[in-house]
């Protein structure tokens, strides 16, 4: 026993790395995902550290100008960083808007498609159309739209209703209206596919049984359709609370913050006036840095304070 | 009879509702296609027709070729970008995603949840600066291949949920089989998983050709030192941005006009997989 012990240790050792990893699953597993492990930590985990660290630093990309400054940054972000929580209060501004109109029309929408026509189907895609676009080509679509030599000016001077073409992005309240209508045109469709796939879920047989019980349209959508959906439904609000407060490429492309940096929301603040190419100057990274970290704060915030109270809410019903 | 009355009424009340969403969803994009076929001077001057009065390709012979924008090469880019961002993204998630469903390895629950945890946590967009000082450090910081490279190392942890449970879904025994039979786990994956994964993949490529094709930010920051490699949604905004845009419409419509394309082409082609890659993100991921 002891020799063939002996016998199978020494050829283990013969075997080659090769051998090795062929013979262990294990080694296979770490060999498949290695890419994304060091992407992990080299593209993940890195810059999260690199941002927390630089908060703390002057930093504008010029190693002799580097500095550390201590808690300047949060300091001057809490006294000093109007444009910043005035961009908070848009984005909050934005999404109290928006959300209110899209998930309702896009639920509406889901009900009627969901009675079983002829052209459901075509309906929800070409509602989801606009969702595969590029942001870029919306901005430029909805800039050529509301040009103040463009077509809806054109038409609201033919039917009498202004008297000479209007500047769309000249005033904050008029820019907000073009964003929130591009806004909900580009993304309610999205909304469209998760409550149809909602819906399609919930048994025909509640409806049979609310009809032999007299119920009308509203009483069957209040009392059969919204409490069947309701898990789902706080999922579908929790993606769109969470892609609406983090928007930011969709208003460097719409306004990009015209007029006067009014129509910025937090995550385009920060795009606007740190990344490479979008920002004008040197800005100090390290600002940007703490910006971030306070950004990323807010959203988690919210996210928790969300649930939170949606699981309230589960234990109400 | 008056039941019935009221269920055709209905039915007249939803579809035009349905119709209306419809038009005003369809419109911008008719009108912008449209309107790629005027004349400058027709789209400056006359912005309320839908039509053009004269028809004319001229847009789009001078847009392909342009100084200002040169669309054949832009086009050229975006499709080489587009193309290997896919096929990189098939392989990082199919490979994980069999790795995360079947592999048994020590710290397997602790690295999922790891890459599970970046769907909430995120820094935003400042976080390119130290990436861009690592792709530096190869030189891979100021070209599109630079962003081809950092896809190859990023997480798709969408796409790895969906093949996941996949592979889940797949019975058990298929491996088992195979590896009595001396299949090794990774020979397992390329001559029994991989084949079955088709239906999954189609999904994660249509998606990810969507994504690539439509992404600007990204682009726009790799390519800003070398114009010549400008993909097309870069280019298109960039000669918005210049202010030149406003006096050259006719450019920037046809332009956005073949950015669109591909689009709907695939949206057309592939709609389903768009569509199933949603529901099934959505109740899985």
């Amino acid at each position: 026993m002891k020799t063939i012990n002996a016998e199978l240790k020494r050829q283990d050792k013969r075997l080659s790395l090769w051998q090795k990893i062929k013979n262990s699953d294990q080694a296979q597993c770490y060999m498949l995902i290695a890419l994304p492990l060091i992407g992990f930590f080299v593209f993940t985990i890195y810059p999260i550290i690199w941002s927390a660290i630089k908060a703390f630093y002057y930093y504008d990309l010029v190693p002799s100008n580097t500095r550390f400054v201590g808690l300047k940054n949060f300091v001057t972000l809490f006294t000093n960083g109007g444009d910043y929580w005035n961009a908070w209060l848009f984005t909050f501004k934005y999404m109290l808007i928006k959300l209110p109109i899209e998930i309702p029309l896009a639920l509406i929408l889901a009900v009627f498609l969901s009675k079983e026509l002829k052209l459901s189907g075509f309906f929800r895609n070409m509602y989801y159309l606009p969702c595969v676009i590029s942001l870029a080509i919306i901005g430029t679509i909805f800039a050529n739209l509301f040009d103040p030599f463009g077509i809806v000016n054109a038409w609201l001077l033919k039917f009498n209703i202004i008297s000479q073409p209007i500047d769309w992005f000249g005033n904050t309240d008029r820019a907000l209206a073009v964003l929130l209508l591009g806004g909900v045109w580009s993304s309610f469709g999205i909304n469209v596919v998760y409550f149809t796939a909602a819906l399609s879920n919930v048994p025909k047989d509640l409806y049979e049984a609310a009809d032999i019980d007299g119920a009308g349209v509203f009483t069957k959508f209040f009392r059969v359709t919204v409490p069947m959906i309701a898990s789902v439904f706080q999922t579908i609000l929790l993606l769109a609370i969470n892609g609406t407060l983090r928007v930011g490429e969709y208003i460097i492309v719409m306004t990009n913050g015209a007029p006067a940096g009014t129509t910025l929301t937090a995550e385009a603040y920060v795009m606007q006036s740190f990344l490479p190419g979008f920002s004008t100057g040197t800005p100090n990274l390290g600002y940007g840095c703490a910006l971030s970290i306070i950004s990323s704060i807010i959203c988690a915030g919210i996210g928790l304070i969300y649930m939170s109270v949606s699981k309230k809410m589960t234990e109400i019903y | 009879m008056n039941m019935k009355k009221i269920e055709i009424i209905q039915k007249i009340i939803i579809y035009a509702v349905l119709i209306i969403v419809f038009a005003a969803v369809m419109f911008p994009l008719i009108y912008i296609i449209l309107s790629s076929f005027k004349t400058n001077m027709e789209i400056m001057a006359e912005p309320d027709r839908i039509f053009p009065k004269v028809w004319t390709l001229n847009n789009y012979k001078e847009a392909w070729n342009s100084d200002v924008m040169d669309v054949g090469r832009m086009f050229f880019n975006s499709m080489w970008f587009t193309i290997s961002s896919v096929i990189v993204t098939l392989i990082v998630s199919a490979v994980s995603g069999y790795v995360f469903a079947r592999g048994e390895f020590k710290f397997k629950k602790v690295i999922f949840a790891m890459f599970s945890s970046l769907m909430f946590v995120s820094l935003g967009s400042i976080t390119i600066y130290p990436q861009f000082e690592v792709l530096g450090l190869f030189g891979l910081n100021k070209s599109l291949v630079g962003l081809v490279v950092l896809t190859c190392f990023g997480i798709p942890i969408v796409n790895m949920y969906l093949v996941r449970s996949f592979v889940n879904s797949l019975p058990k025994e298929l491996d088992e089989a195979a590896k009595i039979d001396g299949c090794t786990f990774t020979g397992i994956f390329f001559r029994i998983i991989l084949p079955l994964l088709k239906p999954i993949m189609a999904t994660i490529a249509v998606l990810t050709f969507n994504g690539s094709w439509n992404s600007y930010i990204m682009p726009a920051m790799f390519t800003l030192t070398n114009p010549k490699q400008q993909t097309l949604i870069v280019g298109i905004m960039a000669l918005k941005n210049s202010g030149m845009g406003a006096s050259q419409w006719n450019l920037m419509l046809a332009g956005t006009v073949i950015a669109l394309v591909p689009v709907l082409v695939m949206f057309a082609v592939a709609n389903k997989y768009f569509v199933s890659g949603l529901a099934d993100g959505a109740v899985k991921g």
